[in-house]
């Protein structure tokens, strides 16, 4: 009886695989509908929350008709520019002033003096605060995309998307000279930028971090333009930077850590002074999903702002308190 | 003139084959900017090509050795030696390709398809053993197919399944060889790889369904002794063939059948034929009308299967790609509700006319329809033999291995108390 059913059993487990081979040659099409190869990022979207070490505490919309960057002046101001215009609010994110502009301002950029430097497509516009055109560059020629523009003393550095370039003016304007082409003797790799997303920032001790998009890597840049180091891991994970042209942005705490923004998988990271991954400011649950252009700055009190160019708001993170 | 024209040919074909060590790709390489290197054409190892002959080789050797071992020494240690060393090789170390069985595919289609070259390793993998069957029996089986080996150490409590359900069981193969000849002629799918059972496990990346796929077989396998060679390995149908024919076949005793009948239980496969004695023979009468019935029943059946084969021959071409491309060109997602298929999209990427596909799935219906017919027939012969032999009573005196399913494993001569010396 015993050997029966174990028989039994036996004959039913092989006659499962016959019937599942015929199931699956006549029958089956599992994988019909689904691509195995589609471009599907939802597995990486979701990450971990407990490494999200900040929170939303405040957001205000400008009135601007679309909105491209944000920085911040001495006094905590935040100003934005736009499509058209430039709005400056206090620190609670009331409005206090704005100006039109003629055209797009894709980048700004406070100095210590109170004048707002605009990068306009192919070249820069100063104005002061009350919207007057204090000066507008010549051109960096027909290709030039303005990406991101940084005031450091009397250095001001431009990102050049469209040349793949990053200049450095005076503050009158002159070209001093350029910064990062390719030039295999100096060991200086080249910018790949393959798409209009290039930023770079004034560390703690003047020095030039400059995003290198297509090499997931932030580039530092001494005085006469050599490369010092480098930092930035291609990866899918949470620590690394993936995908066309990441971080788009950053902008930098005060103890030289750094804050990045990604596009694709939409999330703002903190990175240590040395590109270790610290924590996630705001993840892919935050942003509105195909969101680009998320600028960022930060003021003296180590808020983060983040311009939300899909939701046409700047948000306001701060680091939890602990326990929260 | 002669000499002038040798030379002047041989020229030419020298030039053709500078010229073409000199050509350049057709189209640049792009270039990135990121440091990436390209990486270099993938070519065959060196070694691949030596390791071909290698295998073809070593099939030889382990054929002779085994054969050996089965007829000469009669050493079911020995067997099961080389067993264990053959799926070392031809399984862990060989990935499992070439393997006889799959072979059978490459066979049809290099007859149905004169674009495609069979490699000789895959002729001398297919041929080999059969030849080795031919004269002594399915030594291949016993001791040099991997398959066979990874059954055999999963088997621990073999259990006797009996003559009705060894015979309805023993058809499965059969089906199985039709589609998978069907199949591989027509260009559509090498379904004895695609179903393979044990591949993954010797290259350690079976995905899910198959490790569940072939953890159900192994299962199965520990009551039902090598369940894929006796009831699914389309090879074993050939070896069946030709085995029954084999000049020199394993025998239980090496000298007489003393009748003891401690074999009778040894064999797991139940390939052991008992004696059937004459006590009570047929009627001449008798077997006239059976040999009539038989004779009868065999064409019906291969019409009725053909005539079967010949109307699924649409769900038998729904494996081919093409027709299914058609089918789901003809059925647009808008009519079933679901989403457009990913081939329908890539054609329709590819700018090419509906009406080809259209035709070259018709193309492939006809030859479903033919091969419908075929494979209907052969199932009703198969069907038809089977049940003559059911119908037939062949009188034996002795313990013998049945030698179209004995796997000549050896397993019963260790049962046998008679030395090959004694003459009782």
């Amino acid at each position: 009886m015993k050997s029966k059913i174990i028989i039994i059993i036996s004959l039913s487990l092989l006659l499962a695989v016959v019937l599942f081979m015929a199931w699956d040659m006549f029958y089956n099409n599992p994988d019909d509908n689904v691509n195995p190869y589609a471009y599907d990022l939802k597995s990486l979207r979701s990450g971990d929350t407990t490494k999200i070490l900040y929170e939303e505490t405040g957001h205000f919309s400008p009135e601007l008709s679309a909105i491209h960057g944000v920085d911040v002046d001495k006094s905590d101001r935040i100003c934005i520019c736009g499509d058209n215009g430039v709005e400056i609010f206090n620190p609670a994110g009331d409005r206090e002033s704005g100006f039109p502009i003629s055209g797009t301002a894709g980048s700004i950029c406070v100095d210590e003096g109170g004048r707002i430097y605009l990068g306009m497509q192919d070249h820069v516009e100063i104005y002061d605060k009350t919207g007057k055109k204090l000066m507008q560059w010549t051109s960096c020629g027909k290709d030039a995309i303005i990406t991101s523009i940084k005031v450091s003393g009397k250095d001001v550095y431009l990102a050049d998307a469209g040349n793949k370039v990053v200049y450095h003016f005076d503050q009158r304007g002159n070209l001093l000279k350029k910064i990062g082409e390719k030039d295999p003797e100096r060991r200086i790799p080249g910018f790949i930028v393959p798409s209009p997303y290039f930023d770079l920032g004034i560390g703690r001790k003047g020095e030039l971090w400059v995003v290198n998009p297509g090499r997931h890597q932030f580039e530092k840049y001494d005085g006469a333009g050599d490369l010092i180091s480098s930092w930035g891991e291609s990866s899918m994970s949470m620590e690394g930077f993936c995908g066309c042209c990441n971080p788009s942005n950053f902008a930098m705490l005060s103890d030289g850590s750094f804050v990045t923004a990604e596009k694709g998988i939409e999330r703002l990271k903190v990175y240590s002074p040395a590109g270790v991954f610290r924590c996630v400011v705001a993840g892919p649950d935050s942003f509105i999903e195909g969101t680009r252009g998320i600028d960022v700055a930060v003021d003296s009190k180590d808020r983060i702002l983040v311009l939300d160019p899909e939701k046409k708001e700047v948000r306001i993170f701060t680091m939890k308190k602990p326990g929260n | 003139m002669k000499k002038i024209l040798v030379l002047f040919i041989l020229t030419i074909i020298l030039t053709i084959q500078f010229l073409d060590a000199y050509s350049v790709q057709r189209f640049p390489k792009p270039e990135f900017e990121s440091g990436y290197v390209q990486p270099e054409t993938m070519q065959p190892s060196a070694h691949a090509g030596l390791l071909a002959v290698v295998d073809v080789i070593v099939l030889a050797i382990a054929l002779a050795l085994v054969t050996w071992l089965v007829l000469k020494k009669r050493s079911r240690i020995g067997v099961f030696g080389m067993s264990v060393l053959s799926l070392g090789y031809f399984g862990f170390y060989r990935h499992g390709c070439v393997c006889s069985i799959g072979a059978i595919q490459n066979m049809a289609l290099a007859v149905f398809d004169n674009a495609y070259v069979i490699p000789l390793t895959v002729i001398a993998f297919f041929i080999l053993p059969l030849v080795f069957t031919l004269f002594f029996g399915r030594t291949f089986c016993a001791g040099v197919c991997p398959f066979g080996a990874i059954q055999d150490l999963v088997s621990f409590k073999p259990q006797k399944l009996g003559v009705r359900l060894n015979t309805v069981l023993g058809l499965i193969p059969y089906i199985y060889l039709g589609l998978a000849v069907l199949y591989a002629a027509t260009g559509t799918d090498f379904i004895i790889c695609r179903y393979d059972p044990f591949v993954g496990i010797f290259r350690f990346d079976a995905t899910f369904g198959m490790f569940i796929f072939t953890g159900t077989l192994l299962l199965s396998g520990i009551f039902i002794a090598r369940p894929y060679c006796r009831f699914l390995c389309p090879y074993g149908v050939l070896l069946n063939w030709v085995s029954r024919y084999s000049w020199k076949h394993l025998t239980i005793t090496p000298s007489t059948c003393i009748q003891c009948r401690l074999c009778e239980d040894s064999c797991p496969y139940d390939a052991i034929d008992m004696p059937v004695t004459d006590k009570n023979p047929e009627s001449r009468s008798g077997r006239i009308r059976k040999m009539i019935l038989i004779c009868a029943l065999i064409p019906m059946l291969m019409l009725l299967g053909g005539y079967t084969g010949s109307r699924m021959h649409e769900t038998l071409a729904g494996v081919n790609g093409k027709v299914r491309l058609a089918k789901a060109l003809l059925e647009p997602p808008s009519s079933t509700g679901k989403p457009e298929l990913m081939e329908v999209t890539a054609f329709k990427s590819s700018g090419k006319p509906v009406a080809m596909v259209y035709s070259e799935a018709s193309g492939i219906l006809r030859q479903f329809y033919l091969g419908g017919w075929i494979l209907g027939c052969f199932l009703g012969l198969v069907f038809g033999i089977t049940i003559a032999y059911r119908m037939v009573t062949t009188y034996r005196t002795d313990y013998t291995p049945n030698k179209g399913t004995c796997f000549s494993c050896t397993r019963c001569v260790d049962f046998c108390p008679v030395d090959h010396h004694d003459n009782v």
